[in-house]
Parts: C-alpha cells; structure tokens; sequence
C-alpha cells in the first residue's frame, strides 16, 4: 500500500512546489513508483517545475468529477518511467473539489503507486483541507524567516488537530554564511520553536532557480539542494543519513583556491 | 379586568400574575377564590411559587403565601424572587462566589499551544507545554505555564484582580489581568528569536526565568519568583 505525503507550508513561496518535485524526482530515483497531485487549483504550477507543461490533457478537476479516467490524466515523466503527474486546473477554483473526493482518490492511488506526494496550495482555507484530507503524513516546508515560522507553527496546529500521524520538518533556503554571522535563524532554531523532528535541511542554492526555470529538478545531481534533497528521500524511505555539512560549499573551495 | 388573578403552570413551578390595577384587599380575595376553585385540578405537587404582575410588599407576599396554602392541597417549596434589585445582587454574590471557587480548583492540559490556537478555562489551568507566539491562553483563575510562554496569558477573566500568570520561561507578547493589560516591549527581535542560539555567538541572552505576573495597583508587574512574593500570593 501506498503511502501518502502531503508538502505544506502555510505560508507561499518558502518551496513548496519546488520540494514536491524533488522529493519525487528523487524517489523515483530510489526506485520508487510515485506520482505528483498538484492541489493548488486555479495556481497550478508543478507541471512547469516539472518541465511537463505541454503534455496536460485532463486533469485533477476532470478527474474527480468523472470527465476521464485517472489513467487518462495522470502525465508520465520525462526523464523517469515511474515517475507520474496529475496535475491541476487552471480555469477552476478551489471548491472543485472537497476533502472526502480528495480521500478517495487517494485511496484509488494507493494500490497502484508506492509514494502520493500532494502538493498543498497556500493558506489554511479549502485548498489545504483538500491537500490534507487523504494524507498519512506531512511535510512541513519552511524558511528561516519568522514569518514563515510562524505560518508552519499554525499549519502544525491544524494538523495535530486533525491527527496527523506524522509531521517532519524541512527547512528550505538556508545560508550558512548568514547564520554564522547571527543574521539568520539556524536550523537548531527553527526545530527549537517548532518542536517537530527535522527531515532535512535544503540550503539556498541558486542552482534552484535555473532547475525550476529548466523544468528540470535536480535531486540528485552534484548541487548542494540537489544532494539535500536526495537526503530527504533517504530519510523518507528509512534509511539513517546524515545532515549535509553546509559550510564546504563548493563556493568555499573556490573562494580560498580561486585565488591563486 | 376580567381575571385579576391568573395562574400559571409547568412542570416544577406556578406563577400567579396579579393585576396591578385592582386594590389589594380584593386581589386578596379572589387569590384564595382561584386556588379554592383550582385545588383539585392543582394536586398536592411540590411546587415553586412566583408572583408576577404587580410588587409586593414582604407583608403581602407573606400573607398571599398562606392564603395560598390554605386554600389548595399544594406543597410550597420555595418562592421565587421577582425583584430586580435583590436578582441582581444574588447573582453578583453567586458570580464572585464561583469566580473565587473558580481560581481555587485547576485544570492540566497537556500539549504545546501553536500559533492560531485559543484554549478557554472556567478554573485555574496548569499547562505542561509551550504557548507561542501567536496562540492564547484565557482562565478565570491562574495560568500557571509549565513551559515557555510566548504567546497571549489572560487570568482573571471574570474579573478576579488576584489572579496571576507563571512560567518557567516567561517571555510573552502580551499579558492581561482581570481588566489590565501589559504587552511585551518593543524590541528588535520577535518573540521566536529571544533565548535562542541565534544570536548566540554574539553573547547569549540569559533566559528570563521563572517569573510571575500579578496585579499590584492597578498594573502589571513581573517578577523572578521569590519568597515574598508566595506569602503575597492569595488564592
């Protein structure tokens, strides 16, 4: 049986979608049969990360309301053959959709793929309860901004009270130089406040806006978001792996022998 | 008026509205005529009794009390007070009563208290967890944080100025006391950066500590807890 995992955050734009990608490509990579349900209706934007774009025919909307067939909609990758999309609507709104359909589609995903990664919208409205609904476990992205602290601390709240039985943490976008300096929250800091157990530490790595503008993730590559997310589906899969050292930054290399 | 006196029933009680037009001597009267007339139909019920329509005074009330009880089987628990006034009072004395009761007894909850969640406690509350920022806590009697309080503390609800809010790690946005209010200072970092190692390699800030919050003339102090303050404290 399938395990479903939903990627939330609360706050918008701290990587939701970006770590939805990667956590897939990266699983698929491990072998793993997954697929991608982007939930972010009438915003969708997974399938471009993906670089999956022009193969959209149906979709989560058309989907849940009979218009196809799930096989129909879901979109093979490019690069993995394991690795599917069922991506989201454009032309509609949140309230296509509700909890108890999201549950069983999640449900009919299950037999057939060993990993669900749900992509959440931003927010606490219709669209996140929609995420949440069928999931068995959630990821909570973030930065080490209070204000995207202090978004996740609410979306925990709200999935503690809907008995999720699993929440890991993953702080997105953090630069080890900042944090020495005392200008940034470190990642002891953001587990402090949370009190959740991390999963992975993502650094800001520019490499990730190229990636995402290629629709190409890179999980798994040589890049340190690449080798950090991989970690991530190490972890998610079991395995004990241990946190990336962020200050030997290939920068770091470069900076000292460069010079010469 | 053609009924200058009307009797109403339910389950547990009557009420006799009297007509405040007709003289009381002759309300009298037709007080003992309908409780005479109705006695069978009435019974041998105990039953609370109320007058309505018109005041009384206590001479009254008392003698309508047996004329009723002489002319019907009814048993007359107690009579029900339609004064404004004397309500009014019963119902602060019980209010204080209660808020007093209120603060003695106490709650647990276990559980960290995230941001967007409100909890609501009609006692004293022991909380074995962490309220950040963002989140609330509101009793009518005492906080007491096992934990960090970062969030919102709101004791004495009702309006019980002795009430007081302890942690172990105070260091809350805002604080309020029966009816006084005090909020955390304006600094440069927000609550989730104070007592962290984020600026800890530029000189750690020393935790706050177990400190409590009471009201003491007409403001909000907060204190390092200490012996004087135990012996000051009255539940």
């Amino acid at each position: 049986m399938g395990e479903v995992i939903v990627i939330t955050s609360g706050k918008g734009g701290v990587g939701k979608t970006t770590t939805t990608a990667n956590v897939g490509t990266g699983l698929a990579k491990l072998d793993r049969k997954v697929v991608l349900i982007d939930t972010d209706i009438g915003l969708r934007n997974l399938d471009v990360v993906m670089g999956l774009e022009n193969r959209i025919v149906y979709n989560l909307v058309d989907v849940v309301e009979g218009n196809c067939r799930i096989k129909q909609a879901l979109i093979k990758d490019k690069r993995y053959p394991n690795l599917y999309l069922l991506p989201s609507a454009q032309t509609r709104d949140k309230t296509a959709v509700n909890p108890e359909q999201m549950k069983k589609l999640c449900d009919e995903l299950r037999g057939e793929f060993d990993y669900i990664l749900m992509d959440c919208p931003a927010g606490i409205e219709q669209g996140f309860q929609n995420a949440i609904a069928g999931a068995d476990r959630a990821l909570v992205v973030t930065t080490p901004e209070v204000s995207a602290v202090r978004d996740a601390d609410r979306i925990i709240g709200l999935l503690e009270a809907q008995e999720m039985k699993q929440t890991h943490l993953i702080v997105n976008r953090l630069r080890s130089d900042m944090v020495k300096r005392g200008d940034m929250m470190s990642s002891e800091d953001v587990v402090e406040i949370l009190a959740i157990e991390l999963i992975g530490i993502v650094p800001d790595d520019e490499n990730i806006v190229i990636s995402t503008n290629q629709g190409e993730p890179l999980a798994g590559n040589d890049t340190m978001a690449g080798r950090a997310y991989m970690n991530i589906c190490h972890r998610l899969i079991g395995e004990d792996t241990p946190y990336l050292d962020l200050n030997l930054k290939k920068g770091f290399f470069e900076k000292i022998f460069g010079k010469r | 008026m053609e009924n200058p006196v009307i009797i109403k029933g339910n389950n547990h009680g009557i009420t006799v509205i009297l007509d405040p037009s007709v003289e009381y001597a002759k309300l009298r009267d037709f007080v003992a005529e309908k409780f005479r007339d109705s006695s069978k139909f009435l019974g041998a019920a105990p039953v609370v009794l109320g007058f309505e329509g018109r005041a009384l005074l206590p001479e009254q009330e008392k003698e309508l009390l047996s004329i009723i009880t002489e002319s019907c089987e009814l048993r007359i628990v107690c009579l029900i007070d339609s004064d404004a006034e004397r309500q009014q009072q019963y119902e602060r004395t019980l209010n204080e009563k209660l808020l007093d009761l209120s603060a003695a007894s106490g709650t647990f909850y276990k559980g960290n208290l995230r941001s967007g969640q409100a909890l609501t406690f009609e006692t004293s509350v022991v909380i074995l967890g962490d309220i950040h920022p963002g989140a609330s806590v509101t009793s009518t009697g005492n906080i007491v944080v096992l934990g960090s309080l970062k969030g919102q503390a709101f004791a004495g609800a009702g309006g019980n100025e002795k009430a007081f809010v302890f942690a172990i790690d105070m260091s809350p946005v805002m604080i309020r006391i029966a009816d006084y209010l005090a909020r955390a200072a304006d600094s440069d970092r927000p609550p989730e950066k104070e007592n962290s190692r984020f600026f800890g390699r530029q000189g750690k800030e020393e935790p706050k500590g177990m400190q409590i919050a009471f009201l003491e003339n007409g403001q909000i102090c907060l204190e390092t807890l200490n012996k004087r303050i135990w012996n000051d404290i009255r539940l």
